[in-house]
């Protein structure tokens, strides 16, 4: 692509496209997989149920290729890239934004990682068709327990100060205030997602089911 | 020596391929020293620590006063302006180095070229001059001018390139002091009819998008400019901009 005054967008056009990406679809479908997956903390069977619901989904091939595989498998590649054309210095300079931006990087190699385990071992060893004595199986490991938890706690942290890196980075939030306030939005959407993400292994590990009964 | 001395180190090159030393330097103390203070007794009497004929470092400074931007280097490890850095704040030895982010000239001093590759790449400046008389410009806005002046004071000193993560050798990144003065220009009743060329300047390479906000410009810009305000809000509009040519075309 050239420009009026004939310079080329592309690393303008990728860069946004990376940023834009880890909201939507990748950060969307981060909450859209949570929810589903609290299913667990109604009963097994709702949760087999839902399961296999999205077993079923029309054109199920080609919708998690285009909204969940590529966007991450994108996101994920650019974002090494981008990381390599850093050069962090928080340890000399030791700010808050600062060790902020190192901690988007290592969460980012977390989350790449554990999505890797996660997807090799529920989606393609299992065919798809996981349930929830499976993972509560998995789950009586503790150190499945660990690598889960640590998976969801790096995966909200980078999504809520992505959050707050994309409020600023797209022009949303210009004044300190407002940065200020995206950052604390921010913030509370890693602890929510964490909270969520955390009762969830709670619910298959001592089979906690707090959304059994109709209140 | 006498009773109170400053301890300085220095990291010397004569030339930009040679391999650095440190060379130290104990300075007879005076009230309400600072860091071009110390390099000028160095030139005065260029003698080491332990008794070496050595030379004067290399240094730029002009005004002495925080304006001109050119004293900018490393103070213990941080990067700052010499003439206000003042040695009662300082702990000791004080060690002074050259920026790093740009080409090294010979012992402090470097060659800030880029910067002003990069305002003119990104057309900061407005251009008036004409075959005829073009009259007196339009009135700016009171609260424009107020936001206008604090970003009218960067000095092209290069801290604020010198802390960033993204501005190294894998990008050409423009750096926060680009950025702000395009907003400036972009502000100004005149230098709005260009603003379409600076904003595709700053989607190019090295443009606004390299920067991944660690937020470490403001934090060591002498001016107090407000860079990350200034990052964003040419987010919004290099952002607007592009959307609006891609869908719409040019006005
Ligand atoms: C569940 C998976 C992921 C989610 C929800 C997610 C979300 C986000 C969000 C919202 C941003 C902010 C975008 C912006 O800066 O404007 C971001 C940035 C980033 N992500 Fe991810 N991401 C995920 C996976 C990954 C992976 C696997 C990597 C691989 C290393 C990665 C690397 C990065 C990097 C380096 C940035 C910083 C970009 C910048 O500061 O400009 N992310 N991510
Ligand atoms: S913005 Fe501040 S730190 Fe950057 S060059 Fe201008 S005066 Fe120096
Ligand atoms: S000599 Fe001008 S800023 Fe220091």
């Amino acid at each position: 692509m050239a420009s009026a005054v004939g310079v080329t967008r592309t690393s303008f056009f990728l860069d946004k496209l990376q940023s834009l990406s880890g909201i939507v679809p990748i950060g969307a479908y981060l909450a859209e997989h949570f929810f589903e997956n609290s299913y667990a903390l109604v009963s097994p069977d709702k949760y087999n149920y839902i399961a296999s619901k999205l077993e079923t989904v029309p054109w199920r091939i080609p919708l998690e290729f285009l909204l969940i595989w590529l966007p991450i498998l994108f996101h994920g590649c650019y974002g090494l890239y981008i990381w390599w054309n850093g050069k962090a210095n928080a340890i000399g300079h030791p700010w808050m934004t600062n060790w902020l931006y190192v901690l988007q990087r290592w969460t980012g190699i977390i989350v790449f990682a554990f999505i890797g385990y996660h997807v090799w071992t529920v989606r393609f060893l299992s065919h798809g068709k996981t349930t929830y004595a499976d993972i509560a199986h998995a789950m009586a490991n503790p150190w499945i327990v660990a690598i889960y938890a640590i998976g969801i706690l790096a995966a909200s942290f980078h999504l809520g100060n992505g959050l707050w890196n994309f409020s600023c980075k797209w022009g949303f939030a210009v004044t300190p205030e407002s940065q200020r306030a995206a950052g604390w939005f921010g913030a509370c959407v890693a602890i929510v997602f964490a909270v969520i993400g955390l009762a969830i292994i709670a619910g298959f590990r001592f089979h906690w089911t707090p959304f059994d009964t109709y209140l | 020596m006498p009773d109170k001395t400053v301890i300085v180190r220095i990291k010397r090159r004569q030339r930009p391929d040679e391999p650095a030393r440190w060379e130290e330097f104990e300075l007879r103390y005076r009230p309400h020293m600072n860091v071009i203070t110390c390099l000028r007794d160095i030139a005065e009497r260029p003698v080491t620590r332990d008794g070496r004929e050595s030379s004067p470092a290399s240094y730029e400074a002009n005004c002495l006063e925080e304006v001109c931007g050119a004293c900018a280097m490393l103070i213990n490890g941080e990067p700052r302006q010499a003439c206000s850095a003042l040695v009662d704040n300082l702990e000791q030895p004080i060690c002074l180095e050259p920026l790093s982010k740009f080409p090294l000239v010979r012992d402090l001093v470097v060659d800030r070229s880029k910067m002003f590759e990069d305002l003119k790449r990104t057309h900061c400046w407005i251009p008036i001059d004409g075959t005829y008389d073009l009259g007196e410009g339009p009135r700016m806005s009171p609260a424009t001018q107020e936001t206008g002046y604090p970003l009218a004071r960067c000095m092209s000193c290069g801290n604020c390139l010198e802390i960033c993560p993204k501005v190294n050798e894998h990008t050409q990144f423009v750096g926060a002091a680009i950025i702000s003065q395009v907003r400036l220009f972009n502000m100004h009743p005149t230098g709005k009819l260009h603003s379409a060329e600076r904003l595709e300047a700053l989607m190019g390479p090295g443009g606004i998008q390299d920067c991944d906000n660690s937020q470490n410009c403001v934090k060591v810009c002498p001016k107090g400019i407000p860079l990350t305000e200034s990052i964003a809000a040419m987010n919004g509009q290099v952002i607007r901009h592009a959307l609006k040519t891609w869908f719409t075309g040019h006005d």
